[in-house]
């Protein structure tokens, strides 16, 4: 028992942190139809922002409201300066140049902050650890599995029942009815891009007193939620939550009971997510 | 009046640029570098680069190497082995560099030392641990002047003996050197105590590369209930692995905990007073290890240029260039064959102590220090106290172990 709630907990708050960065990754897909290569920069930048408002102003909550902000306005620097030349393009240079922002960005941190590991401390009220069974848990792990959820409610509300949310989602299924009734597409382009930045920094900023902070700590999470955006269905909001549950739970039970097959295990899934359904659980046909 | 501006600038720029030249007669000698400059683990390249350039300016600045000024090439093996090997034959073949240092991972080196003979170059490596570099794969080309798997292993191996612990795992990372540190280390503590139980293979854990949520895992190898486990993660993995470990109860004493790379420099400042008491950590050189002249020199110059306490990687890229130079100076010239020849059952004393160079297999034998991780005023990281020392002789395997034969 105490194992299966271990290994549930373990599952969920990594869930949860995939959760975050893929969203905005296949929200940004499902309205501007760009494969952003460099979303796991934006989630690291985040991470080292936070990082760095808090060598100022030494809170862990004023570190995650204003870093993840900060790479929000880089979004958008980067969105009117190099993205828009790009939509609509053959998909090679959108991969192109993204991964080449991705190059700046990692090169760029490692300029400013060096190539060292970096830890952030957990604000005072989710540090230490709550009883579990025989053993301790830490608390700011169910803190993560608690605020994804959360985030998760919050985003759908917003796409659904939100003027602003209709206005995106339309833009999504065919930007030239929506230009012609009226909405200015490029401006909201902009505002889904640092939107779903600040997702992926805030995802970022989340991680920081989790795991250590270093350059291209985003190389490594960007693979993963590409598997739970293609699994979950490349631009649907419910299939990012779903895959990255799923590969969360997949990633915790299988290192325990699958042994050294685990490491397969998320790319099996996706193999056979692919075969059965090409479009992802919750993908729209093509 | 801008033309004179012009000519004056002009002027001054000539000054400079003869003052900073340095006025050698002599052909430099080159020395060409090969680490991991880019990606995750770019900390070691750096760290590396660090170490390499302090030395190059003492030498150059006490006169040279044999008169000769040392120059020093850097490239990026971005820890793959093809990159490594196209780094390491354009170092040799454009730039001509007398002697090749470097490597960091195990992999890259077993895929690139088979290559080095063609080229007719000295290797010494720095780093990359595999024993198989200066055993199944040795060639007369490459050295080794760092302490490797099996020795470090082999000390791992006589703490846990020590111990009361009777069943032991391990949680390494997954790719040759995480697997080889546990094959060595069951088969050194066997020897020892051959009443030792491990625990099976699909119960130890080997986290990939890119893990950085070791929760699955640190849950994983509790639920085993070992008496002890080794633990062969580095860098990055093991600084994730021992802030969520500490969290979830790993280190608080229902079982022994061995980490052979645990006493990093790069790993113990990131932590700082998060890295738990009282565990025994291992290193291949601890800044604090040796009371030499030479080394608190070493540690108080280093210090002095980057701020920092010099990482194991420092030293080695450190220790290679002053090998190479003592080398020079016993063959009296720097002629490749020569340098190979001098290399050969060299003795030199480095901030880790005196190294020798074995003649048979090319791989140093050098001390390696553990030692429990404790708080100290007067550092901002954790030290080790107390420090155990064990002597390189007593833990290099004998040579006929090693599976070298010399071409």
């Amino acid at each position: 028992m105490e194992s299966l709630v271990t290994n549930l907990l373990n599952g969920l708050s990594w869930g949860m942190l995939l959760f975050l960065i893929s969203v905005g990754l296949t929200t940004i897909f499902g309205v501007l139809g760009i494969l952003n290569f460099a979303h796991g920069s934006f989630f690291m930048l985040g991470a080292y922002l936070c990082m760095q408002v808090m060598h100022v102003v030494p809170s862990f909550w004023i570190g995650i409201l204003i870093g993840p902000l900060a790479v929000a306005l880089l979004g958008i620097v980067i969105e009117k300066l190099l993205l828009r030349k790009v939509y609509g393009r053959d998909i090679t240079f959108q991969l192109l140049l993204t991964f080449a922002i991705l190059l700046v960005l990692d090169d760029a941190v490692r300029i400013i902050w060096g190539p060292g590991y970096h830890v952030v401390d957990a604000p005072k009220i989710l540090a230490g650890t709550i009883p579990l069974f025989a053993h301790s848990y830490p608390v700011y792990r169910i803190f993560l599995v608690i605020i994804g959820p959360l985030i998760g409610i919050a985003l759908w509300s917003f796409f659904h029942f939100t003027r602003w949310g209709k206005i995106i989602r339309a833009a999504a299924v065919n930007r030239e009815m929506a230009e012609g009734v009226g909405i200015r597409v490029p401006l909201l382009f902009t505002a889904v891009f640092a939107f779903g930045t600040w997702l992926a920094a805030f995802g970022g900023a989340l991680a920081a007193p989790h795991q250590s902070v270093a350059p291209s700590m985003g190389e490594s999470i960007i693979i993963e939620s590409f598997i739970v955006v293609v699994i979950g269905g490349m631009g649907s909001f419910p299939g990012a939550f779903a895959g990255a549950l799923l590969l969360g739970l997949l990633e915790s039970f299988g290192t325990v009971f699958a042994g050294r097959a685990q490491m397969a295990l998320p790319y099996i899934l996706l193999a056979l997510v692919l075969l059965i359904r090409p479009r992802g659980f919750f993908g729209r046909e093509a | 009046m801008r033309n004179k501006l012009l000519a004056v600038i002009l002027i001054f720029s000539m000054v400079g640029f003869l003052g900073i030249s340095p006025t050698w007669a002599a052909k430099p000698v080159k020395l060409g570098f090969t680490y991991i400059m880019s990606g995750p683990f770019a900390t070691y390249g750096q760290f590396a680069k660090k170490g390499a350039l302090m030395a190059v300016d003492e030498i150059n600045k006490a006169g040279g190497i044999l008169g000769h000024p040392v120059e020093a090439y850097f490239e990026d093996s971005t820890g793959k082995p093809d990159v490594a090997l196209r780094a390491i034959r354009k170092l040799v073949y454009q730039q001509k560099v007398d002697c090749l240092i470097g490597l960091d991972s195990s992999g890259v080196a077993k895929s690139v030392v088979p290559s080095i003979p063609q080229m007719k170059t000295p290797l010494i490596i720095t780093h990359a641990a595999t024993p198989d570099v200066t055993g199944s794969v040795c060639n007369r080309y490459t050295f080794r002047v760092s302490l490797n798997l099996a020795q470090n292993v082999k000390t791992a191996a006589r703490l846990a003996a020590q111990t009361k612990a009777k069943t032991w795992t391990t949680i390494g990372p997954d790719y040759a050197f995480g697997h080889q540190s546990w094959e060595y280390f069951q088969k050194y503590l066997k020897e020892i105590k051959p009443d030792t139980a491990f625990i099976s293979k699909d119960q130890v854990a080997f986290p990939p590369f890119k893990t950085s949520d070791f929760s699955a895992y640190i849950t994983k190898v509790m639920q085993s209930k070992p008496d002890g486990v080794l633990v062969s993660l580095w860098g990055g993995n093991l600084i994730n692995f021992i802030r969520q470990g500490s969290e979830m109860g790993f280190f608080n004493g229902d079982f022994e905990v061995l980490i052979t790379l645990g006493a990093a420099t790069e790993v113990l400042s990131a932590l700082e007073d998060k890295m738990p008491e009282g565990l025994w950590v291992g290193s291949r050189y601890w800044f604090l290890a040796n009371q030499s002249a030479l080394n608190k020199t070493f540690v108080k110059n280093y210090y002095n240029r980057y701020y920092e306490y010099p990482s194991y990687n420092a030293h080695g890229s450190y220790g290679a260039i002053y090998s190479y130079k003592k080398a020079a100076e016993k063959a009296g010239k720097i002629d490749k064959e020569a340098i190979i020849k001098a290399l050969e059952g060299l003795k030199v004393d480095l901030p880790v102590g005196t190294i020798y160079i074995r003649p048979e297999d090319h791989q140093a034998v050098t001390d390696a220090c553990w030692g429990k991780t404790a708080a100290d005023p007067d550092y901002p990281i954790r030290i080790l106290k107390p420090m155990k020392i064990f002597k390189g002789v007593d833990i290099t395997p004998a040579v006929n172990q090693t599976g070298c034969t010399m071409k």
